[in-house]
Parts: structure tokens; sequence; C-alpha cells
């Protein structure tokens, strides 16, 4: 798809917000989304703020529904952005908008790594994660829109095993790891909303935890998937020795969890870190598949499927040995 | 007959050039690309020294046949699908696993459990 016209953006931004908008920046510029970094100018004040703008060929979640999820976090005291407009259409674009206030700090992971170097407490870090994560699953079931997609341990399985026969080549390794979790079962009656994107990438980080991003994975689900996605290795960036992010320990998330009032289940924790990492495994490969089936001549989703590997270790290490704490 | 440079100190050169000349010279997406295919140069030079025998070989061990690579995969993949002999295969798969995830970042698998 082509992306839209800087111009055109700018414009159907300022009629969303009644007031004239310039782009300034872009933060990031991915295959889903584009981040641009915007001012709202009103009079003589230009306030910043950040524009998401999707892409309107990927079906997601309606921005609508992420702008809800936001405003609930926020009222459960979750460090996020107060969302400042919401469009399913962005006038001229025709793809989906959120504009949300603008927090300083840090987003790329290796500069919030790097910044332990000079004084950042990776461990007090983990500890607001699992602060932040306790009071997003304690968010009333009747603050969540009835549309949010419910994603219980069993339709994991049956999901997942769908999307691998969609692959064009058998993946033993994968199909062990669902085997695995099929044949493990966990209790299932605990369903939370679960943010479902909560890393290192999708935080930000000032000298602690400034703001909690990324909301449109949002499920309801067993709330040790997001403690799970967070220790899966991949977003350690190369610190394994910190499980959290590459920042922290685990027993400090714990700690930040359950001073929230959150309980950590270690076998449910357990099956999601295999259940995530497998469900990473299908999606690096199926970038790798968009690429060997002509759909994208994309370099950088061709690579992706070279690193499937990774995750089929990390999968048959988790289950051969469990989490290492 | 066989031509000089050979493949793998092809790909070794490629990386180089990509990484000291072209990643300077460049910013935003193309240099991202740059770097992306400077490491799948590196990747395709680990992949021609990996030994590519030794998964094929532990397949015709345990199924006891000598078929080709797809069809061996095939069946032990409906094997663990049917949840036979799978404390069997579990060693099998992470020895492949181990094999392929160093060629794609070397080092990784020194890091034991996730």
């Amino acid at each position: 798809m082509a992306r839209p016209d800087p111009a055109a953006i700018a414009a159907g931004l300022g009629e969303l917000l009644g007031h004239r908008v310039e782009i300034t920046g872009a933060a990031s510029v991915g295959a889903q989304r584009s981040t641009l970094f915007i001012d709202i100018h009103d009079g003589a004040t230009a306030t910043p703020a950040v524009a998401q703008i999707s892409s309107s060929v990927i079906n997601a979640a309606p921005v609508t529904q992420e702008a809800t999820l936001l405003g609930a976090a926020h009222g459960a005291g979750v460090p996020v952005p107060r969302v400042l407009a919401a469009t399913e259409a962005l006038a001229g674009v025709g793809a989906p908008a959120l504009v949300s206030e603008r927090i300083e700090g840090r987003t790329i992971p290796r500069h919030i790594l790097r910044a332990l170097d000079d004084g950042l407490d990776g461990d007090a870090l983990a500890f607001q994660c699992g602060e932040a994560m306790a009071r997003i699953h304690a968010i009333s079931p009747s603050e969540l829109p009835s549309e949010l997609e419910a994603m219980p341990c069993v339709t994991f399985v049956e999901h997942y095993t769908e999307l691998l026969e969609l692959l064009p080549t058998p993946r033993p390794a994968i199909r062990y790891g669902l085997r695995w979790l099929a044949d493990h079962p966990i209790d299932a009656s605990e369903l939370t909303l679960v943010h479902g994107d909560f890393r290192n990438g999708n935080i930000i980080v000032d000298d602690g935890l400034a703001a909690v991003l990324d909301w449109e994975l949002c499920q309801r689900s067993d709330p040790m998937q997001d403690l799970a996605w967070m220790c899966t290795r991949t977003w350690r960036f190369g610190n394994d020795d910190r499980p959290v992010g590459g920042f922290g320990s685990f027993a400090d998330l714990r700690a930040g969890y359950e001073a929230a009032g959150g309980h950590v289940r270690m076998d449910a924790l357990h099956w999601w870190m295999v259940a995530r990492a497998v469900w990473w495994a299908v999606g690096l490969a199926n970038q790798g598949v968009a690429f060997t089936s002509g759909l994208t001549d994309s370099i950088v989703l061709a690579a992706s499927g070279r690193r499937v590997p990774e995750l089929e270790y990390d999968l048959l290490r988790l289950i051969s040995d469990g989490p290492e704490f | 007959m066989i031509d000089e440079p050979e493949p793998t100190a092809l790909l070794e050169a490629m990386a180089s050039t990509l990484t000291d000349q072209v990643v300077p010279a460049t910013s935003g997406g193309a240099q991202h690309a740059a770097r992306v295919v400077a490491n799948l140069c590196r990747v395709l030079a680990r992949d021609r020294a990996a030994d590519a025998e030794a998964t094929l070989l532990a397949l015709r061990d345990l199924l006891g046949n000598d078929g080709t690579a797809p069809d061996l995969v095939a069946e032990l993949d409906q094997m663990i699908g049917r949840g036979e002999r799978l404390d069997e295969i579990l060693p099998l798969l992470l020895a492949d696993a181990t094999r392929r995830a160093e060629v794609a970042k070397p080092g990784y698998t020194d890091h034991g459990a996730t």
C-alpha cells in the first residue's frame, strides 16, 4: 500500500483536532502503523503530541476501542498517554488514527538498556512494570468493550494449530510446542484484560516507567500471559541475565505485581512463555512466507523467516528445562 | 572447475562492504536495509559451513527408514501431532534447533535455559 501523503495526514489531523497540525518528525514507520510527532497549533501555543496512523490494510482492533482501553487503564492508575482524539477513518486519508499526548523519555530498547549504565534502576523498573500489569489485570470487566477478543488458553492452542497448518512447510518444533501446550493444561478460569504486547519496546522510560504504549493487541485472557511476554528472551535484546526486558529480575517484577494485588501462578507463567514463543515463531515464519509467496519484496520480512530457529530453540528449552526463574 | 573467490569468502566480503561502506553513507530505511542484508550475508556464510546432514541422519535413525529429508520431516511432524514418541523426539529437535539457531545468531545457544 502506498504511504499516505504527509500533507494529507496533517490536513486530516487538523480537521480531527480542530486546530492546525504540523508534522515535526517520525518516531517509527512500521508495517502496521506509523507513529508521528506532531505540534497542535492553537494561536501562539504549540502543543506537542503523537499521532498513530494505522495501515488500513491490516485487520486490527478498532482504534476507538484502544482509546476506551487507554481511558480505563488511566483510571486504574496505569501510566499511559492521555488520548486527545481517535477516528476509524482520518478525513482525506481513510486510515484509523489515534492522537495522544506526548510523554518524554526513552522508548528504543537499546537506549533503555544503555541507561542502566547511567544510573537507571532496572530492578525498580521491573517492579513498576509488575505494578502496572496488576492494575491492568484488575480493571473491572464492566469497563471493557464487549467486542474485545477473548483468548483463553484452549482457544490459543486451537487457533495456532490452525495457523501452523497454513504454513507451506512442516515445522516440527512448533508442532511440538503446541502438543506440549495441549498436554499440559492450566487452570483457565481467570480471564482479565491482558495488554498483549507489554514488553521492552512498548514502554516509555525516564527515571522509571513513564508510560505503557501500544494497546492494540488487548484481549481477555490469562493475566500470566503479560508477565510471560515481558520475560520472553527476544525482548531482552541480548541481556539474557536480566529476564524482565533485559533490565530487571523476575523477583522484582513479581514483587511489584503482588504489591499491587496480583497473584503469580508459576505453572501458567511457564505455559504462556511456551505459548508466546510459539506465537512469535509462527509470526516470524509468516513474515518469511509473505516474502517467499511474493506478497512482499521486503528484505526485512525475508530475514524474519530466518529468525524462526531462535524461537524454536527457546520454546524447546522452556519445555525441557522450564523458565530459569 | 572451481571459481575463486569461493562463495563463503564472497559473502563475508559483501557483508563487510555493506557494514563498512554502505551503512555509514546511508540513513533511515536504506541504512536499516543495508544492515539487514549484511547480516543475511553472514547468515548464509554460516549456513554453508553448517552440518546439514546431522538432522537427516538423526531422523533416519529415529524413524528407521532412508527417506528423503522432506518426507522424514513430514513423518516426524505427524508423529508429534499424534503424541507419539515425544520423549525421544525432543532431543532430536533441540539438537536441530541449536544448530540452526547458531547459524541465525552465533552464541545464541550459549545461554542455556530461557
